[in-house]
């Protein structure tokens, strides 16, 4: 798969096959382009829904205080925008939280199958494609906006089962996308092809040494060939020189050693997969990415919060037992200080050929499988959107009349210029985008 | 300008003592070139050497390829007589014709010639595409340890009473199953052990791939199931979830030919997820599960029965990254040369395997993440990882050079040997054949370690023969041939020899075999995959058989066929019946001359071809060299002369002057497959007229031999010295990858008189022909530095 995209971006270079593999540590194509801005789409998952009066903000419109739940977002305020009453009412195979996460990007029923949930019937994949692979083909089809790999999906403790409740992209029906959760994986696929050219100039010295050695001894017959050998490790050693590290607008990202994958260093894994992405933002490897805490039912003990029992436990209690729905609350905070994490890099990061900072042209959408946890309600999914990246009107909190979310997708893609009718199911994109998403302030 | 004929290195026909005194008396004349010259040469270079050069090397403006070719004095002598000189045929006719023919023969034509003017000798060479893979795979086994070898055909099979294969308590039954295709209906697999409802299914052990190429497998079921094919960590086809109507499942994967592969295939009847307990309460469903493949280029079959095993191998690294093909103009992969696109396969190839060692430390290593000595043992593992990559004893400097100077530029032990398996497998002393050796040593042992594992295997010295030659029990020719019969039992050797028999059949490609629809209805890619699988299983048979005889390939009187083919053919068997050996009429057919896979491919969509047929005959099993056609024609489509056979139709359209110099050897060896129409059946007549199947072959010593039908061929070539000659070449070459020559002109003679006196035993030959190149003289290769086989052909 790597292969053929640096074919095909090269080809569009008009560059030789022979400098293929050292060119991609060039500034991107995206440079070429500075009439129209870059936009950039995340969406962050988390499990199990939220406690919505430690969520919502109570007031409506422009003038809204957030609660405990999303208070980490406080300095970004002026660039968040809250929507309330986004319902998920597509129906069809599978439990709640089956189709909390598999329909939740896509906005189509699950296929039958053979996963067996809490209750319902059985289900298999996804029926269709989910919106950030809708936009990244949209992207990528269009020269201008096309990356090295148009969306990366990264994940965070992601159990290694591949089923309903661990996927929440899929390229079409089903087709899932396996979110990569180990950094040192996704480092390898960014930045893999550095660490080999870093390693190969190491050793040149050495081969070209040997090679003379060898050459003394044979007879002038066979010398020719390692002769030949020797120039080819000469014009290695040119290539390799010409393209180097320093040539990215930025360092490569330095992860640290040995970070194993466990429930104790879920906040150490958050920490390296944002720096991850921030890094392939800036080196313009892609315009979506996905970012999946666990899973649908994730069940993580999320020790450094004090919290003994599993996520997933946790979220059944009733309403009225006030420890628990004070460590939900907890729970969900510090998804909102990851999401404000990322918020804070993108600030911080200048635009790379632009102007402004990356916030100024991402939108995050911080979103989960279900409303609430012990009711699994699908009613007024947790949409949660920050950054600039989409021309919405930001700095508001909007509340809707249980609209379903389908028309929250479309109107994604439309903030991209991608002027799609419909998107999953059409009974349910009824209405269009939502408006009031662009409406002025 | 029509082209003669030309030798490739290597072939070189045995000569007569007449010839032989002629050629030495011929040779007196040109030590005193400074005197008269003899009447043949001067008849040369009156009316020859102006377009053919004073010594034979062509003109760039008439005729620029070199004078040299292996027809005898008397062909060549009956040639000149008709067609010499070009622009003016029919005045070096008789006498003269015969002395210049002497003369040429003698002074640079012949073989005998060529080797004297320019000597053959044994080239350095890098790893053919092919060793490069092999050797890497075994690289790795090498360090994993090759698993549980003992086995027997099919898969160990075990049964649970649960959906849960991973639950031991639940395993009620153990079998071997012979391949995997069930149909449980609504039933259980055993009625007293396990619930219809659920139940699950685990299938262990290894698949033998082969051929090497692209192989789709594929699994048709209505449950959840999930396929491992060699890595056991990641499935080749996860079907866990079922989702949809889909019960077809496929995963592709690259694999090299003649090794096992590690299979694991599970099947799961229930709901996944969590556990249904209304279940039982409603009748069982159907539940259905078949393993098939597709092998390359072939058709979709369930695995049979002959390809999977109980064995449990590890492992294997099977690389990739591609690389471009090796050059086989002369029939046989010359790996002499290079080019910057194989320069940067080994950097990708390299990075690769870099890669897949880092992130497998813990098994091949024994250098798990938490260990104390972790660096002190990556570096170990280093030195034992570049010895046997260089296949011979690290010397200190080598060590300095190679795996302490990488440790010693950085601080991560991970990374530093990342770098030292890129450096050793960029280093020469990996990529080339014997090279880094001392220079005193003529048969250096390890050199002789690596000429055995290469021939026999295509692949590095295992632990086995690397310890013999540190003891230097490499030394006489007992201890080499002991052990080359130990290394022969291998299945790589196998493999090596299997595919060399296929390419001496011309069949190593598998062609499209499409044949006219109104024709042949019955013909398709099923029986052409039937067919070629019962080549196969024949050559399986051969070589493994007590004798491995070399002239049942010529001689054999029977095919193996299953139901399909059998109805095809005219057999009766039943439909369904497995492939098994079938006796033929042996006046009919011979061997597998009159195979019908070979006949279907040596043939066009609705007639036979003579010329084909004649080519595969003359060229393989004759060694006779043919040159490409001189002028293009294009072949008379028969229903353009419906009245003709195809016997008359082939020799009306070659009939030309020019034509007839390889026609006239090539079309009467071909019409006596002329009973076979295109899709290999027997018939007595064609367009209402009897076939005529005789023939004719002129030795290269100038005898004629007649034939009719293709039994009195086959026994004339089993006989036929032309024919073991042939034969020990192209399995010399095709084992060792240099020319026969270069070894000394003894060695190609004795090995064909031991083919002889063991009675034709491939196996037999085989062991020689490696006996015979391993301990060599470095005094036949060291002759003068010119250049070989600037004339050779580009034989198919």
């Amino acid at each position: 798969m790597f292969r053929t995209s640096r074919r095909e971006f090269l080809r569009d270079l008009g560059l030789s096959a022979a400098a293929l593999p050292f060119v991609l540590n060039l500034p991107s194509l995206g440079f070429a382009n500075q009439t129209a801005r870059k936009q950039r789409l995340i969406v962050i998952f988390s499990p199990n829904g939220v406690v919505p009066n430690t969520f919502w903000p109570d007031e409506e419109g422009a003038d809204f205080k957030l609660k405990e739940s999303l208070s980490p977002l406080e300095p970004f305020k002026n660039r968040l925008l809250s929507l309330y009453g986004v319902c998920d009412k597509v129906r069809g195979d599978g439990d709640s939280h089956m189709r909390g996460i598999g329909c939740l990007l896509t906005g189509c029923e699950l296929f039958p199958g053979n996963i067996q949930g809490g209750g319902d019937t059985p289900a298999g994949w996804s029926s269709g494609l989910s919106i950030d692979q809708e936009i990244k083909n949209f992207l990528q089809a269009n020269e201008a906006t096309r990356t090295r790999f148009g969306s990366l999906e990264f994940g965070v403790l992601v159990p290694e089962r591949a089923d309903t409740w661990t996927r929440m992209s899929y390229a079409g029906p089903n087709k899932p996308i396996t979110p990569i959760d180990d950094p040192y994986q996704m480092f390898s696929k960014l930045y893999g092809r550095l660490k080999d050219q870093e390693s190969l100039k190491s050793i040149l010295d050495e081969l070209q040494g040997d090679l003379q050695k060898l050459a003394a001894n044979i007879n002038a017959e066979d010398r020719r060939l390692l002769e030949e050998q020797t120039t080819f490790v000469r014009e290695m050693e040119l290539e390799l020189s010409s393209a180097s590290a320093k040539d990215m607008g930025h360092a490569v990202p330095q992860l640290e050693l040995n970070v194993k994958e466990s429930a104790e260093n879920m906040p150490k894994l958050s920490k390296m997969q944002i720096e991850l992405m921030i890094n392939s933002f800036q080196s313009d490897f892609a315009r979506v990415a996905t970012l999946q805490y666990t899973n649908s039912v994730g069940d993580t003990r999320m020790k450094w919060l004090d919290i003994e029992k599993g996520h997933h436990d946790l979220s059944h209690e009733g309403d009225d037992n006030q420890k628990a729905q004070e460590q939900l609350t907890r729970i969900n905070k510090w998804y909102a200080e990851q999401m404000a994490y990322l918020a804070k890099r993108l600030e911080e990061t200048p635009e790379p050929g632009g102007n402004g900072s990356m916030l100024d042209n991402t939108v995050i959408v911080w979103t989960n499988e279900l409303g609430k946890g012990n009711s699994h309600t699908l009613d007024d999914i947790p949409f949660v959107l920050l950054g600039n990246g989409l021309d919405f009107t930001m700095n508001r909190s909007l509340k809707f009349p249980k609209v379903p979310h389908n028309r929250l997708l479309m109107s994604l893609a439309h903030g991209f210029g991608h002027h799609i009718e419909r998107f999953g199911n059409p009974d349910y994109c009824a209405g269009g985008v939502l408006s009031e998403l662009t409406a002025k302030a | 300008m029509p082209q003669r004929f030309t030798t490739p290195a290597g072939l070189f026909a045995r000569w007569r003592v007449i010839p032989t005194l002629i050629c030495a008396t011929l040779l007196l004349p040109r030590l005193v070139q400074a005197e008269d010259p003899s009447p043949g040469e001067a008849i040369y270079r009156a009316k020859c050497a102006s377009c053919h050069g004073a010594a034979g090397e062509g003109t760039l403006k008439s005729y620029p390829n070199p004078l040299v070719g292996e027809r005898s004095i008397g062909e060549l002598t009956d040639y000149i007589s008709k067609t010499m000189p070009e622009d003016k045929p029919g005045t070096c006719v008789g006498d003269e014709a015969k002395l210049v023919s002497e003369y040429i023969y003698g002074a640079f034509y012949s073989p005998t010639a060529q080797a004297r003017n320019k000597p053959a000798r044994i080239e350095l060479s890098r790893l053919t595409v092919r060793q490069y893979r092999n050797t890497v795979a075994d690289l790795v086994s090498q360090l994993r340890g090759p698993g549980q070898v003992e086995n027997q055909p099919g898969l160990t099979g075990r049964y649970f009473k649960s959906r849960e294969v991973r639950n031991n308590n639940d395993r009620v039954l153990e079998r071997v199953d012979p391949v995997v295709a069930f149909n449980f209906e609504d039933k259980s697999p055993d009625e007293e052990k396990i619930d219809a409802h659920e139940f699950s299914i685990k299938w262990n052990g290894a698949v033998f791939a082969p051929d090497t190429g692209e192989y789709e497998f594929i699994i048709r079921t209505n449950h959840s199931t999930r396929l491992w094919i060699n890595d056991q960590r990641r499935p080749l086809v996860d079907a866990y979830v079922k989702s949809g109507k889909d019960n077809e499942h496929r995963g592709s994967i690259f694999l090299l030919g003649g090794r096992t592969y590690a299979l694991r295939l599970e099947f799961s009847k229930a709901k996944q997820g969590v556990n249904d307990k209304k279940a039982k309460e409603r009748p069982p469903e159907p539940a259905s599960i078949s393993l098939e493949w597709k092998r390359p280029q072939r058709v979709e079959e369930v695995i049979p029965n002959r390809y999977l095993t109980t064995a449990h191998p590890t492992e294997s690294l099977v690389l990739k990254t591609p690389f471009p093909p090796d050059d086989r103009s002369l029939g046989w992969e010359k790996a002499t040369t290079i080019s910057k696109e194989w320069d940067q396969a080994t950097t990708d190839a390299a990075i690769e395997v870099a890669d897949y060692v880092v992130g497998h430390l813990g098994d091949l290593a024994g250098a798990r993440r938490g260990d104390d000595d972790r660096p002190a043992k990556l570096k170990a593992f280093c030195r034992h990882w570049a010895e046997i990559a260089f296949r011979r004893p690290l010397t200190e400097d080598l060590q300095k050079a190679y795996v302490d100077g990488p440790f010693d530029k950085v601080n991560d032990p991970e990374l530093a040997v990342s770098r030292v398996v890129l450096l050793v497998l960029k280093s020469p002393r990996f990529l080339y054949r014997e090279i880094g050796s001392p220079a005193e040593s003529k048969n250096d042992p390890f050199d002789v370690a690596s000429r055995l594992s290469y021939g026999l295997w295509d692949s590095m010295p295992d632990a086995p023969l690397l310890q013999a030659a540190a003891k230097g029990e490499l030394a006489t020719r007992e201890q080499v041939v002991a052990q080359v019969q130990r290394m022969s039992k291998d299945l790589k050797a196998q493999a090596k020899l299997r595919e060399f028999l296929m390419r001496w059949l011309k069949i190593e490609r598998v062609p499209d075999l499409s044949k006219d629809a109104a024709q042949y209805p019955a013909f398709d890619a099923a029986i052409a995959h039937d067919l070629r699988s019962s080549v196969e299983i024949a050559l399986d048979e051969l070589l493994t058989s007590d004798g491995a005889d070399f002239r049942q390939l010529l001689l054999s009187d029977s095919v193996y066929l299953n139901g399909r083919l059998a109805k095809f053919y005219g057999i009766d068997l039943p439909i369904d019946a497995g492939f098994q050996k079938v006796s033929l009429d042996s006046n009919e057919r011979a061997g597998m001359m009159s195979h019908p896979y070979l006949l279907s491919d040596f043939a066009y969509s609705a007639s036979s071809s003579p010329i084909h047929r004649g080519i595969f005959i003359a060229r393989s099993v004759l060694g006779r060299t043919l040159r490409p056609p001189p002028e293009a024609v294009t072949p008379i489509p028969p229903h353009l002369a419906p009245d003709l056979t195809t016997r008359d139709r082939v020799s009306q359209q070659t009939k030309g002057e020019a034509c007839q110099s390889c026609h006239s050897m090539i079309n009467p060896l071909g019409f006596t497959l002329e009973h076979f129409d295109a899709v290999g059946r027997f018939r007595k007549d064609e367009n209402g007229k009897p076939v005529d199947s005789t023939g004719s072959y002129r030795t290269r010593q100038g005898d004629t031999v007649q034939f009719d039908g293709v039994r009195d061929l086959a026994k004339f070539l089993a006989e036929s010295q032309e024919t073991h000659s042939a034969f020990v070449d192209h399995l010399f070459h095709a084992m060792v990858k240099q020319p026969i020559r270069a070894y000394g002109p003894q060695t190609k003679e004795s090995l064909q008189k031991s083919f002889v006196s063991q009675n034709f035993n491939i196996r037999e030959l085989l062991v020689e022909s490696i006996t015979a190149s391993a301990l060599t003289t470095v005094d036949a290769n060291i002759q003068t530095a010119a250049k070989n086989d600037a004339g050779a052909t580009a034989e198919k």
